[in-house]
C-alpha cells in the first residue's frame, strides 16, 4: 500500500519516511533526522535544495534539507514551530512516520562558481538551515574551497541552532572562522552583541569572496545594503527565498516572484539575477 | 436619466472643486452598452466621465471600507439598495459617517443584461436607453421599444426601497414603487411548498454548481469581516472539497452569518457566475424573522435594534414553532 | 471529411456514450455548461460559449490524488488513480481548445503532472467552429482563428445548418471517426464549398467585432517597468478580490492542495485556487501580497508578461468570459488598453 514501492509516480505523491532521531535545538526549533522505512536516505539532493514534508491530515510544508549531500544515510531538517504543520511535527516522536517528497529547487553552485573561492556565509535564526548543508558539504571537501567565514546571529543565545556545529565542529576546521552574535545583551553570553548587518561592517572583511545569505527578509535586506556599501558586487552574492508553496514543482502558481518560480527556478538566486524581478517577496 | 447624469457630473465636479471631498465614487462607461463600472475620481476633470444609466448596478458602498482607511473624505453615489447597504456597514462599524458625503439617487430599476441576451436582443446592440417604464434598444438598424419591467433584474422587480434611506443630498425626485409583500416572498413560497426532501434535493443541486469563487461573499455588504473563516487556513474549515457537505457548509454559514443583516440588495444572486439563487435563502430568513419577531428591514433605520442581536423574554422559540422538518 | 446530420445527434450521443464518457454543452436552468451527457439531457450546441470554460474536464475543480491513514505514528499513503474512461469532449470552441495547450505548457512540462497527463491522453476533442462570434469575443487578438481547427484538437467540426462537417485531424480523431462512420456520410463537393463560404463569413464577422482591435502587444517595456506602472492602482480599485474571473477563465490554472479527513483517515485533493484571494500567498511570517492591488496585478502580469516570458505566448485566449462575469465589469481588455496607454 505504501507509495515508496512505485517511487515517484506522481510528483505530488509523497513517500513514507521515518523519524530516526530528534534533537531540540532551541525552544522552537527542532532538528529531525529522517530515513526510509527500510533504512537509507529518501532521495539524494544538492546543497540548498528542499523537501516537502507531509503530515496528513494536517497538511504539507516546505523545508530546506539541512544535512549535507555527503551525508549518506539520512536527511536532516531543522524546523521552526510557527503554524499548524510545524506544530504537529514538533509533537512527533522517534519512530513516527511522515510523508516526504523532493528534492525541490535549485542549489548553491558548489561545483561551479563556489569552487576554489573564499566563502562568506551570513545567516540569521533558522536561516542557518539551508546554509548548513553547504557548509558541511564544503567541510567534507575542504581542499576544493578557500577560506570560510561564517557570520551567524540569533535573537538570544538560546535561539542559535546547530550548536554543536557552530561552537565545536566548524571553528576547529582549517581556515574556518565562525562569528556569532545575538541581538541583545544576555546573561552568560560573552560573545558579540548586535545585529548581523552591523556586525558584518565591523568585521572589516575583504571583498574577494563569494557570499551566501539566508535569514529573515528584513535581515537580508539590510545585509545586502551593507555588503554593497563595503564594495561587494551583486554577482558575488547568493541568497535564498521563502515564499508560500504548495506543489513545489512550478505548477500551482503560488511562489512566483515575477516570472520566476521560487520552488523550481529558486530558492537560490544570485543577486544580479533578481535585479530585473519585482520587489514582491 | 441623462438629466440626472448631468447633475451627477456637476455635483461631483463641484464637490472636488470646493474641497468638500477628496474622492468621488461613481460609475463610468466602458466598451459595451451594459458596461457601467465603478469609477474612483480625484481630479475635477475626471468627473466628466461619470454616468448614471440603467446599468449602474454595482453597489459602491462597500468600497468605502477600503477607501476610508486613508484619511480622506469620500463622496459616493448611492441607489436605494446601496443606501441600505451603507446603513448596515454603519451599524456594523465598518464606515465612518462623518467621512462620507452621500449623493442619493432614487433608482428606477436596473436592466439585467442577461435578460436582454436571452431575449436575443443583444446582438449588434449599441445602446440601451430607459425612460419611465420604457426601455429602448438601439442598433445600427434602428430602435426597438419594450416595457422596462421585462428586462429589469429580478431583485429590482421586488425592491422595497428604491429611494435612498440615507443621503446628504438627493439628486432626483423620489420614484414610486408599489410592490406588495406577497409578491416579495413569491420565490420563498415556492420553496416552502416543497416537501422537506424536495427542498433538500433542490438546494443540494443548486449548491453543487458552486465553484467557490467567493463573488457572493465579496460583493455582500453584510459580509465585511476582517478575516472570513473561509480565508483562514488555520481554522481548517477552508472546505474546498467538491462534496455536498462542504458546499452546504459554505452556503449555510454564509446565509446564516448575514441573517438579520442582509439588506436584500440581491447582489449575491446577481454576481454568482453559475446562477445559484442565493438571495432566495436570505429572503427565507427575512421572512422567518418577520414572522417570528415582526418586520425588520436591515439597513433602513440603523438606530433600530436587529431582532437577532437582541433578546426579549417574550421572544418565541423558533425550534418549538418549527420543529418538525419544516413546513 | 465527413458529414453528420443533426437529426443523427441523439443516435451518435448514445453511440459515443457506449464507448466513451461523453462531455457536451448541456443546458440546465437556462445555463449552458460542459457536463457529462446522460440520456435526456438538453444538448445546446448553439450557445457559443459555456458559462464556465471546459477546463474542468481536463483539470477538475477538485480532484483526489492521495488516500491516507495515520494513527499519529504509522502512516499509510496510497496514490489514487483516476478512474476515467476514455472520453470525448464535443463542441469545444477555438478559444477553449487553445487554452488546453496553454495549460499543457505548465502541467506537461517536467516534472509531468501524471493525473493531468492521463486525463489529457484519454480525451478526444472535437472542436466546433464559431459561426456566430459574440460581441465580447477577441480571440483574434491572440491569433486564434475561430473558423479553423485549433492546434491540438482531434476532430474539427463546422455547423452547416442541418448538419455538421466533420474533419478528423489526428490519429485519435481518425479512430473516433471510424468507430461511428456508419452514422456519417462523406462530404460532397458542395459541402466543401459551403465550408469555405462559412469560413469566410466567420472571418468577416470576427473583423467586425467591437474588440477586434484589442492588441496585447501595446504592452511594452521591461517586466519591472510594467509591474511598477501607476495604472495598477487605478485599475485594481474596483476589484472585489473574488475569484470569479479566475475560475471561469479557461487558462487560469493555479491550484491549492488540501487534506479532507474524518478521524484518522482521509484524502488529499487538489482544487482550483485563485491568485485574487487574500490568503493565496500568506505565510507563517507574512504575506508578500497584502493588498488587492498586488493580487490583481499578479493575475494580469501572469497572463500578459510572466507566462509569455516563460512559454512564448499570452495566457489569455480572448474568450471574453471575464468581460461577461466580473461583478464590477473589470476585465483583461480594460487592463490591456490601459497598460497600452489608452484611456
Ligand atoms: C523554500 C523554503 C524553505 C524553507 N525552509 C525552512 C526550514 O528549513 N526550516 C523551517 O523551519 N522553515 C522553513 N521554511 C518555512 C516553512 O515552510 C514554514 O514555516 C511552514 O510552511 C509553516 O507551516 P505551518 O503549517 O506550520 O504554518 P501555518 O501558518 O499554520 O501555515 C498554514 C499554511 O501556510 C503554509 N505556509 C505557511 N508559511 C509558509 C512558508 N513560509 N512557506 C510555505 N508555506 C507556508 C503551510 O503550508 C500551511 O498550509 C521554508 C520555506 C520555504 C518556501
Ligand atoms: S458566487 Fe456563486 S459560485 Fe461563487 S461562491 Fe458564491 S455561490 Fe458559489
Ligand atoms: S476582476 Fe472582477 S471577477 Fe476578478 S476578482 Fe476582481 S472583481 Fe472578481
Ligand atoms: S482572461 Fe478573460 S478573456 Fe482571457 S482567457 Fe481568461 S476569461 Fe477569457
Ligand atoms: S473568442 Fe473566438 S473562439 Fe472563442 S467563442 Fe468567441 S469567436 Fe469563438
Ligand atoms: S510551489 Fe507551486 S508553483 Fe511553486
Amino acid at each position: 500500500m505504501s507509495c515508496s514501492c512505485h517511487g515517484h509516480v506522481d510528483p505530488l505523491v509523497p513517500k513514507i519516511a521515518v523519524i530516526e532521531h530528534i534533537r531540540k535545538d532551541t525552544p522552537d526549533v527542532t532538528t529531525f533526522r529522517v530515513v526510509n522505512p527500510a533504512g537509507g536516505k529518501s532521495f539524494t539532493s544538492l546543497p540548498g535544495q528542499c523537501a516537502m514534508i507531509s503530515v496528513p491530515p494536517i497538511g504539507e510544508a516546505m523545508f530546506s534539507i539541512t544535512s549535507s549531500p555527503t551525508e549518506e544515510n539520512f536527511l536532516e531538517l531543522s524546523i521552526k514551530k510557527c503554524g499548524i504543520v510545524t506544530e504537529y511535527l514538533h509533537g512527533l516522536e522517534v519512530g513516527s512516520e511522515i510523508g516526504i517528497r523532493g528534492p525541490y529547487g535549485n542549489n548553491f553552485p558548489v561545483n561551479d562558481e563556489l569552487k576554489g573561492k573564499d566563502l562568506l556565509f551570513i545567516a540569521g535564526g533558522i536561516g542557518l538551515a539551508p546554509l548548513r548543508s553547504v557548509i558541511n558539504y564544503i567541510m567534507d571537501k575542504r581542499d576544493d574551497y578557500g577560506k570560510v567565514d561564517i557570520v551567524y546571529g540569533a535573537r538570544t543565545p538560546d535561539d542559535l541552532v546547530h550548536k554543536e556545529d557552530i561552537f565545536n565542529n566548524w571553528p576547529n576546521r582549517l581556515a574556518t572562522n565562525v562569528f556569532l552574535t545575538v541581538d541583545r545583551e544576555c546573561e552568560g553570553w560573552d560573545g558579540h552583541v548586535g545585529f548581523v548587518p552591523q556586525y558584518i561592517k565591523e568585521l572589516g572583511l575583504d571583498t574577494n569572496k563569494v557570499v551566501l545569505i539566508c535569514g529573515p527578509p528584513i535581515m537580508i535586506k539590510f545585509v545586502l545594503q551593507g555588503l554593497e556599501e563595503i564594495g561587494f558586487k551583486k554577482e558575488q552574492i547568493y541568497t535564498t527565498f521563502e515564499l508560500r508553496m504548495k506543489c513545489g514543482v512550478g505548477k500551482c502558481g503560488r511562489c512566483n516572484i515575477g516570472d520566476k518560480y521560487v520552488c523550481k527556478d529558486g530558492p537560490v538566486f544570485r543577486l544580479d539575477e533578481i535585479q530585473r524581478l519585482p520587489d514582491e517577496y | 436619466m441623462e438629466k440626472i447624469a448631468n447633475k451627477v457630473r456637476e455635483t461631483a465636479r463641484l464637490a472636488l472643486a470646493n474641497g468638500e471631498v477628496n474622492k468621488i465614487l461613481g460609475w463610468k462607461k466602458g466598451d459595451f452598452w451594459y458596461d457601467s463600472y465603478p469609477a474612483f475620481i480625484t481630479e475635477e476633470e475626471g468627473t466628466a466621465s461619470l454616468i448614471w444609466d440603467s446599468f449602474c448596478v454595482a453597489n459602491l458602498s462597500k468600497y468605502l471600507i477600503e477607501q476610508l482607511k486613508e484619511d480622506i473624505k469620500v463622496g459616493v453615489f448611492l441607489k436605494g439598495c446601496d443606501a441600505r447597504a451603507f446603513n448596515q456597514l454603519l451599524k456594523d462599524n465598518r464606515v465612518d459617517r462623518d467621512k462620507v458625503v452621500i449623493y442619493g439617487l432614487p433608482c428606477p430599476g436596473m436592466i439585467d443584461p442577461e435578460k436582454v441576451k436571452k431575449a436575443g436582443l443583444a446582438k449588434g446592440l449599441l445602446d440601451v436607453q430607459k425612460s419611465e417604464d420604457e426601455v429602448v434598444f438601439i442598433t445600427k438598424e434602428g430602435e426597438q421599444k419594450f416595457s422596462a419591467r421585462e428586462f429589469a433584474y429580478d431583485k429590482c422587480l421586488t425592491c422595497q426601497y428604491p429611494n435612498p434611506v440615507v443621503y446628504d443630498e438627493l439628486l432626483a425626485e423620489e420614484v414610486e414603487r408599489n410592490n406588495t409583500t406577497e409578491y416579495f416572498y413569491q420565490d420563498v413560497e415556492e420553496i416552502e411548498k416543497m416537501s422537506p426532501d424536495e427542498r433538500f434535493a433542490y438546494w443540494v443541486e443548486q449548491f453543487s454548481k458552486c465553484i467557490r469563487c467567493n463573488a457572493c461573499r465579496n460583493v455582500c455588504p453584510a459580509c465585511s469581516c476582517e478575516k472570513c473563516i473561509f480565508d483562514n487556513s488555520k481554522a481548517n474549515v477552508a472546505g474546498k472539497a467538491k462534496v455536498d457537505s462542504e458546499e452546504q457548509f459554505f452556503h449555510i454559514v454564509r446565509a446564516y452569518h448575514v441573517a438579520g443583516r442582509c439588506v436584500d440588495c440581491g447582489e449575491c444572486s446577481r454576481v454568482c457566475p453559475v446562477g445559484i439563487p442565493l438571495a432566495k435563502l436570505n429572503r427565507k430568513i427575512i421572512k422567518d424573522i418577520t414572522e417570528f419577531y415582526g418586520e425588520h428591514n436591515a439597513g433602513v433605520n440603523p438606530s433600530l435594534d436587529a431582532p437577532l442581536e437582541t433578546f426579549k423574554l417574550e421572544d418565541i422559540d423558533p425550534f418549538e414553532t418549527r420543529a418538525k422538518g419544516g413546513k | 471529411m465527413k458529414v453528420l446530420k443533426k437529426e443523427k445527434f441523439p443516435q451518435i450521443w448514445q453511440a459515443i456514450n457506449q464507448a466513451y464518457e461523453l462531455y457536451l454543452p448541456i443546458e440546465k436552468d437556462d445555463r449552458v455548461n460542459f457536463a457529462q451527457w446522460t440520456e435526456g439531457e438538453t444538448v445546446n450546441l448553439e450557445a457559443l460559449k459555456t458559462e464556465i470554460s471546459p477546463k474542468d474536464v481536463i483539470f477538475p475543480q477538485s480532484e483526489t490524488y492521495l488516500k491516507f491513514e495515520s494513527d499519529g505514528k504509522k502512516l499509510q499513503l496510497e496514490s489514487v488513480e483516476s478512474e476515467n474512461r476514455e472520453y470525448v469532449l464535443f463542441g469545444v470552441r477555438s478559444c477553449d481548445a487553445v487554452s488546453f495547450n496553454l495549460i499543457d505548457n505548465v502541467f506537461l512540462r517536467e516534472p509531468i503532472d501524471r493525473l493531468y497527463e492521463k486525463r489529457r491522453n484519454k480525451g478526444t476533442i472535437v472542436s466546433l467552429a464559431c459561426s456566430e462570434p459574440e460581441e465580447n469575443c477577441f480571440c483574434s487578438s491572440f491569433q486564434i482563428k475561430p473558423e479553423e481547427a485549433s492546434p491540438g484538437v482531434d476532430v474539427a467540426a463546422w455547423d452547416l445548418g442541418d448538419k455538421i462537417l466533420w474533419k478528423p485531424v489526428t490519429e485519435k480523431g481518425q479512430v473516433l471517426t471510424q468507430k461511428f462512420a456508419q452514422l456519417m456520410e462523406d462530404a460532397s463537393q458542395q459541402d466543401q464549398e459551403e465550408l469555405i463560404k462559412l469560413q469566410n463569413a466567420i472571418k468577416e464577422k470576427v473583423k467586425e467585432l467591437p474588440l477586434a482591435s484589442v492588441d496585447p502587444k501595446v504592452i511594452k517595456g521591461e517586466l519591472k517597468e510594467i509591474f511598477e506602472s501607476k495604472v495598477w492602482d487605478e485599475l485594481s480599485q474596483s476589484c472585489l478580490g473574488c475569484g470569479a474571473c479566475t475560475y471561469i477563465c479557461p487558462t487560469c490554472h493555479c491550484y491549492d492542495i488540501q487534506d479532507f479527513a474524518g478521524g484518522n483517515c482521509g484524502e488529499r485533493f487538489r482544487c482550483w485556487d485563485s491568485c485574487m484571494f487574500s490568503e493565496f500567498t500568506l505565510m507563517a511570517h507574512g504575506n508578500p501580497r497584502t493588498t488587492q492591488k498586488q493580487r490583481f496585478r499578479q493575475r494580469f502580469m501572469h497572463k500578459l508578461v510572466y507566462y509569455p516570458n516563460n512559454h512564448g505566448s499570452y495566457a489569455c485566449v480572448g474568450c471574453g468570459r471575464c468581460i461577461e462575469k466580473c461583478p464590477v465589469n473589470m476585465n483583461i481588455v480594460k487592463v490591456i488598453k490601459r497598460l497600452g496607454g489608452e484611456g
